[in-house]
């Protein structure tokens, strides 16, 4: 095939990658605590196609030369490959690929809702932390989203959840229950929970918020959730550490999508992959052409 | 003889790898750091015709023929693509808002052809050259280009950030938990040396003038900024209108193929007809 074609789909076939990451950050515009994520291209590997040896062109070079004169010989000679710039062969691309996503940690809008159970965190990294069952047993999750949810137990408690239902963890690390009889809530500046009981108001629980000192290290786990990965060579402390965190209750960060931005380069990634279609139709015209040489 | 039939081919087939060029350019036009490919054509060295006569001299046995030459003028035998070459310059700051992504700008250089670049680590260990400045962090802390080849500081190790947030001066100085590492910066004075490789990393090629530190050269004036990249510095409106100029070259050579092809026809059918 086509070398130029080769190149041209390959290149929309990475291009629809990155619509799909656009795709993907349009979509999540309304989610809470959402951190989009921006796809980067890098250029796939070179091919070297030799060409002509340079001797081949010296001495056709001083052939030429000997013909106009002996001055020009001498310039010919002084120069050694007259007709070079760069290294000897072609270096023919392959087209480009989609190299990694990088998520933007910038913190997101903040969107008074007047809920009290809407939390969310006033500085950058801080994290809430959800307690996820998985095969192997309970595992700590971050995130940012702090639209949370009671959700009544058997035995008359209340849990406090995430928005999929996942339990939220206070300080000491435990899921965060109260009794069921509450009148009213309301969470502190400093992440505390109080709750107002007949008119009494007590500091029931406490928000367990920790820091990421390494944000870049953390690994998404989907569900607007993250977690550490497996093989980090530093081990959980060192990426995570216990905060005080300042939070603002009645209130929610909304994701940080930037819709103008997404848009912008949803446009630029349609044209990036028109143009390709294009070099793929004209590379089609010319095999077109080869064709009917013999009609 | 129709010599025309391979210049025209030549013509075809020389158009064709002009055209993988632009569309590689055209595929990365959107890769940051890219330098757009120009090729070059350059005809096949000229011919020489001679005329190869026999000139009859008068002798006493009738006449002798003695061979003479005579040049009759020089002939192409078309044309091919000689070489592709980078265009270095620099290309326009996109901000991405993301903190490992770094694009180097150039300030004032003292040869025309001189270009900069971050000094990265390839597979096999060998330091090499990319203006891609989109970087991230892999899972041990150490700063690598998006396909994972280290970046290298000033003294050509790998830059351990530990996963840390860090700040970047616009002299290239990375701040990371206290430590200001200098990030490994190449002068080439002269770019049109460096041989192209994937993943959007130059390596100095066999005869290339060395690269020197950035650093230390005189008259080198360089910025740093943090949370762009340097877009690709290819022109899509240029790399269509050349692809359609290729095209319509390659089209153009082909009707001449044809044309030739008539004139044997020609002489296949027509010539010979008996009656």
């Amino acid at each position: 095939m086509n070398r130029s074609m080769i190149q041209a789909s390959v290149t929309m076939g990475q291009i629809q990658h990155k619509l799909d990451i656009i795709g993907h950050n349009l979509a999540n515009t309304n989610t809470p605590g959402y951190k989009s994520r921006q796809a980067d291209f890098s250029s796939l590997l070179l091919q070297q196609i030799d060409n002509l040896s340079d001797e081949g062109i010296n001495e056709a070079a001083n052939l030429d030369t000997a013909n106009q004169g002996a001055a020009n010989q001498e310039a010919a000679n002084q120069n050694a490959g007259p007709y070079r710039l760069t290294p000897d062969g072609i270096r023919s691309g392959a087209g480009a690929r989609l190299a990694h996503t990088n998520i933007d940690l910038s913190q997101g809008n903040l969107q008074k809702t007047d809920r009290s159970l809407d939390v969310a965190l006033l500085e950058d990294h801080h994290l809430f932390q959800l307690q996820v069952t998985t095969e192997n047993g309970l595992e700590t999750n971050y995130t940012r989203s702090g639209n949370f949810y009671l959700n009544p137990l058997n035995n008359g408690q209340m849990l406090l959840t995430n928005a999929d239902g996942l339990p939220v963890l206070g300080e000491d690390g435990e899921p965060i229950q109260f009794a069921d009889n509450i009148d009213g809530m309301h969470i502190r500046k400093d992440g505390a929970i109080l709750i107002n009981r007949n008119g009494i108001e007590a500091v029931e629980a406490q928000l367990g918020i920790v820091e990421a000192i390494r944000p870049r290290m953390l690994e998404a786990a989907g569900n607007n959730r993250f977690r550490l990965p497996d093989n980090a060579d530093i081990v959980g402390d060192g990426i995570i550490a216990n905060a005080d965190g300042q939070v603002q209750s009645g209130t929610i960060e909304v994701s940080n999508v930037d819709t103008s931005k997404q848009m912008t380069d949803m446009l630029m990634a349609q044209r990036a992959y028109q143009f390709n279609a294009r070099s793929i139709s004209t590379s089609d015209q010319m095999m077109g052409l080869i064709s009917q040489l013999r009609s | 003889m129709l010599r025309g039939f391979y210049t025209a081919a030549s013509g075809m087939m020389a158009n064709q790898r002009m055209q993988e060029t632009l569309s590689n350019n055209l595929s990365n036009a959107y890769t940051p750091g890219f330098k757009s490919d120009q090729g070059t054509m350059r005809a096949f060295p000229e011919l020489l015709i001679q005329q190869m006569n026999q000139t009859s001299v008068p002798t006493r046995n009738g006449g002798l023929n003695l061979p003479t030459q005579q040049q009759i003028g020089s002939l192409h035998t078309g044309v091919y693509m000689q070489e592709t070459v980078p265009k270095f310059s620099q290309g326009d700051l996109r901000e991405t808002g993301i903190e490992t992504d770094l694009a180097l700008l150039n300030g004032n250089l003292p040869d025309e052809n001189g270009f900069l670049f971050f000094n990265v680590q390839n597979e096999a260990g060998e330091l090499q050259y990319t203006r891609n400045g989109n970087f991230t962090v892999d899972g041990q802390g150490f700063l690598t280009t998006n396909q994972g080849h280290y970046v290298l500081d000033d003294a050509g190790n790998p830059i351990q950030t530990g996963g840390m947030e860090f700040d970047v001066s616009d002299n290239g100085t990375i701040n990371v938990n206290g430590a200001n590492i200098p990030l490994g910066l190449s002068y080439s004075p002269n770019s049109f040396d460096l041989e192209k490789g994937g993943n959007g990393l130059y390596a100095p090629g066999e005869n290339a003038v060395p690269l020197v530190d950035a650093r230390q050269g005189q008259g080198i004036n360089f910025n740093i900024r943090q949370g762009f990249v340097e877009r690709s510095n290819v022109d899509s409106a240029q790399a269509m209108t050349e692809m359609m100029n290729t095209y319509r070259s390659f089209e153009m050579n082909q009707r001449v193929l044809k044309a030739y092809d008539q004139s044997m026809q020609k002489a296949v059918t027509e010539i010979a007809r008996l009656g």
